[in-house]
């Protein structure tokens, strides 16, 4: 219709409601040795070897930065084998027998509450570097970088806002295990120096906001506050979340470090909290199994988990005739798989199985739905009549750069045409 | 679980639970109030020239899309029942709304002959020489009723009924404070008066206006636009002229003529809009503003039609990227006061108010 879209039909409730797997009974876990960030990688163990959870055993190198590759199991190296991960892609993945025993490395060591009053700056970024602490929010951009700011820090933003329909996982987070949450938030401010924490919560879920302040009495002597911010889609978006909670405006293209926030998505806020603590790789994450095409279920599992055998211990697929869409993330940014041979990495917390839908798309009217829906202010309907002529210049001057591809306008479309398709097209022009 | 199919789709996956459909039915039933008010009031007249209307609308936009639809097939048979398969519910829907309302432009003792012309231009070159559906810039029903004004200009006279002996054909075109004898205010409002099919009863078209902004498909800011500045300029001329009977005045101009039929179901036409937020304000106050200059300083009695193609003329340019935003700026604030200012004080020179 025409009128600004923000909300959409989220599905949470019924997934909250599902019973918790704790799945540790997967014989063989893959852990990838590249992935999109980071295109090589190595390994540093032989085949036969003796592994133990926590130990590093290759190393991913991205353009600017390394990052260790834990294992999460106890047990013997085997081989390697080509899988899918998270976005989609095939990539090259080392395999663990399990032998269930879950021994921990020796480099699992607790830090006492003296030795953590210790600590630099540079204690914490080596930490957070050693055991490979990234983005669990779904970008996957290393922890340590983040850390490793010069600029002078006012507010830690701890982002639990989880826009996206669907996901459910730095929700439970949440509201299972606050104290993590808030001392991973206080090793944060702690690290940059900076004052002040914010956690951002959607307004609507007001038993996580009741059980954060509540969790927050024991920590008086921090300046720590939760925010309750706007339950609309894309309310998660680094940017929106950062204005909604602190009113500080970011520009698109500049760093939330430039304006003194840096935000950290809750969950990787619990791993630097289990790294800071006990020396943790980040082992575990929860993993949520929805959608039309599947029995949902919801699992906490091992990071190198193979989700077939989620899938296959959730009950399986339904209405097999049916062709399926993978998708792994959320229905609105989540991306797409091909093959259900996927493998669980640090930034997979949900898979959805959908029914194939086949959209007949109809001629734009010019209603402008997706131009009043989009979270930065450009037209989408413009760019696709640009991209169709190919104009780079007109591309150009309508910023399709500033595109974050949310979804909105192909979801709002009432024509079902697929303009973020189009915008990525545009941006493909406008790189050359 | 090998012999699974699965598809390769790009995000986002789902999609609201809205369609193109829905909004060109949504127009439709909006104007059934005042449909059926016309049938109501004119009978046959009213039905023959609505179904002419929509036959000729929904079969020329039939014969396009058979003409330049491709379609695969062995022979001639199969390739046309393969056209047609493609034949969607819009192909339907869209001209059918182009129709009916082209239909209630239009005063109902017109000659059918001229009506099918109007019906034949409007949707021929209105709609399908642009590529049809979304592709047109004229509201296909405004470019017919104006080329038969043109081209039949003779037609017109005594195509109205119930024409008051001391009335003109509509209560526009008679004098302003003698058509108060002829006709009450009331009798505007319930559509008591000569005029065009649909443009006469203004409570039908208030509740179509009403039933199509709660579902959203229309947008209400040209609609504000529009009738703000209408109001605005009519105050103002109310005052310059009939000092004593400013309200009377500007609720006569409100109601008479095809001002609010224009703003409800035309000039919230999608397809020839302009796309940004700041743009459909500008939209409207162009058009609000066409349609009172030219019924005070033109020759004609009934603009809208004329004002809302110069509208649609002007389109390309408030979208123009260079300075078009969805963003309410403060540049777009001050301009928009700016003009809407300029335009009161021009109106008021005009008319010599400052003689007063």
């Amino acid at each position: 219709m025409i009128t600004k879209t923000r909300n959409i039909p989220d599905g949470k409730d019924v997934l909250k409601k599902l019973p918790l797997i704790h799945y540790l009974e997967a014989p063989y876990l893959y852990y990838p040795i590249t992935n999109q960030r980071c295109p090589e990688g190595e390994t540093c163990v032989v085949f036969g070897q003796f592994v133990k959870v926590g130990e590093v055993i290759g190393t991913r190198k991205g353009a600017f930065f390394e990052q260790p590759i834990h294992a999460t199991v106890s047990g013997e190296v085997v081989g390697h084998e080509m899988k899918f991960d998270a976005s989609g892609k095939r990539v090259n993945c080392m395999i663990v027998k399990n032998d269930f025993k879950y021994e921990l490395h020796e480099s699992i060591q607790s830090r006492t509450d003296e030795t953590i009053e210790a600590l630099t700056k540079a204690d914490y970024v080596q930490i957070a570097k050693d055991a490979g602490l990234v983005g669990l929010g779904g970008s996957g951009f290393p922890t340590y970088i983040k850390l490793n700011t010069k600029n002078k820090i006012d507010i830690i933003l701890a982002n639990g806002v989880e826009c996206e329909p669907k996901l459910i996982s730095d929700y439970e987070v949440m509201m299972d295990s606050p104290e993590e949450l808030i001392q991973g938030l206080i090793y944060a401010m702690r690290a940059v120096d900076a004052p002040k924490g914010i956690i951002a919560v959607k307004k609507k879920y007001v038993e996580v906001i009741e059980r954060l302040r509540f969790a927050l009495n024991a920590y008086q002597a921090h300046d720590i506050e939760v925010v309750a911010v706007g339950n609309h889609y894309p309310q998660g978006w680094e940017l929106e979340a950062i204005e909604a909670a602190t009113g500080i405006k970011v520009p698109q293209f500049k760093l939330p470090a430039d304006y003194g926030i840096i935000p950290f998505n809750v969950s990787t806020l619990q791993s630097l909290y289990h790294a800071v603590r006990f020396n943790l790789p980040v082992l575990e994450r929860y993993f949520v199994i929805s959608g039309d095409g599947v029995v949902n279920k919801s699992f906490k599992a091992r990071i190198g988990t193979p989700i077939q055998s989620l899938i296959e211990l959730g009950g399986g697929y339904v209405d097999k005739s049916i062709p399926k869409t993978l998708i792994m993330g959320g229905p609105m940014m989540g991306s797409n798989v091909t093959n259900d041979d996927i493998v669980t990495t640090h930034t997979a917390t949900s898979l959805i199985v959908q029914n194939s839908l086949m959209l007949d798309e109809d001629p734009c009217i010019h209603c402008a739905s997706c131009v009043y829906s989009c979270p930065v202010d450009i037209q989408p309907v413009q760019i696709m009549n640009a991209v169709k002529a190919n104009d780079k210049e007109f591309l150009k001057q309508l910023s399709v750069d500033k595109c974050i591809e949310c979804g909105l306008c192909s979801f709002v479309c009432p024509s079902k045409i697929h303009l973020t398709d189009y915008m990525r097209e545009g941006k493909r022009i406008l790189r050359g | 679980m090998h012999n699974m199919t699965f598809v390769s789709q790009t995000s986002p996956y789902i999609r609201k639970d809205t369609s193109t459909k829905r909004m060109m039915f949504d127009v439709l039933i909006a104007l059934t109030p005042v449909v059926f008010f016309s049938v109501y009031r004119f009978g046959l007249d009213a039905i023959s020239r609505i179904l002419l209307s929509v036959i000729i609308f929904v079969g020329v936009e039939a014969l396009y899309f058979l003409s330049v639809t491709r379609a695969d097939g062995y022979n001639l048979k199969s390739k046309i029942v393969n056209k047609f398969k493609k034949y969607s519910i819009n192909n339907f829907s869209a001209p059918a709304v182009s129709a009916v309302i082209y239909a209630m432009l239009i005063p109902d003792q017109l000659h059918l002959y001229v009506v099918v012309m109007g019906a034949l231009f409007g949707a021929g070159l209105g709609k399908m020489i642009f590529g049809g559906l979304g592709m047109n810039i004229f509201n296909p029903a405004a470019l017919g009723r104006v080329f038969i004004a043109l081209a039949f200009t003779s037609f017109f006279t005594g195509s109205y009924s119930f024409i008051d002996a001391a009335a003109g054909a509509t209560a526009l075109s008679t004098s302003f404070p003698n058509v108060l004898n002829s006709y009450s205010l009331i009798d505007l409002l319930v559509g008591n008066v000569p005029g065009s099919m649909g443009e006469i009863n203004a409570l039908a078209i208030l509740i179509g206006l009403v039933y199509l902004l709660i579902r959203k498909s229309a947008d209400y800011r040209p609609i504000l636009s529009g009738l703000l500045i209408f109001t605005v300029l009519a105050t103002i001329a109310g005052f310059v002229l009939y000092p004593t009977l400013v309200f009377e005045y500007v609720i006569f101009q409100l109601l008479s003529g095809g001002l609010l039929f224009g703003l409800t179901f035309m000039i919230t036409d999608p397809a020839t809009s302009p796309i940004t937020r700041p743009g459909r304000w500008w939209f409207g106050l162009i058009i609000g503003s066409l349609v009172f200059f030219i019924r005070i300083f033109g020759n004609l009695p009934e603009g809208v039609a004329f004002a809302l193609l110069i509208g649609n003329l002007l389109v390309p340019l408030l979208d123009y990227p260079m300075w078009s935003n969805n963003l309410f700026t403060k540049k777009f604030y001050v301009s928009y006061s700016l003009v809407f200012v300029l335009l009161a004080v021009l109106t008021f020179v005009l008319l010599g108010g400052y003689a007063i």
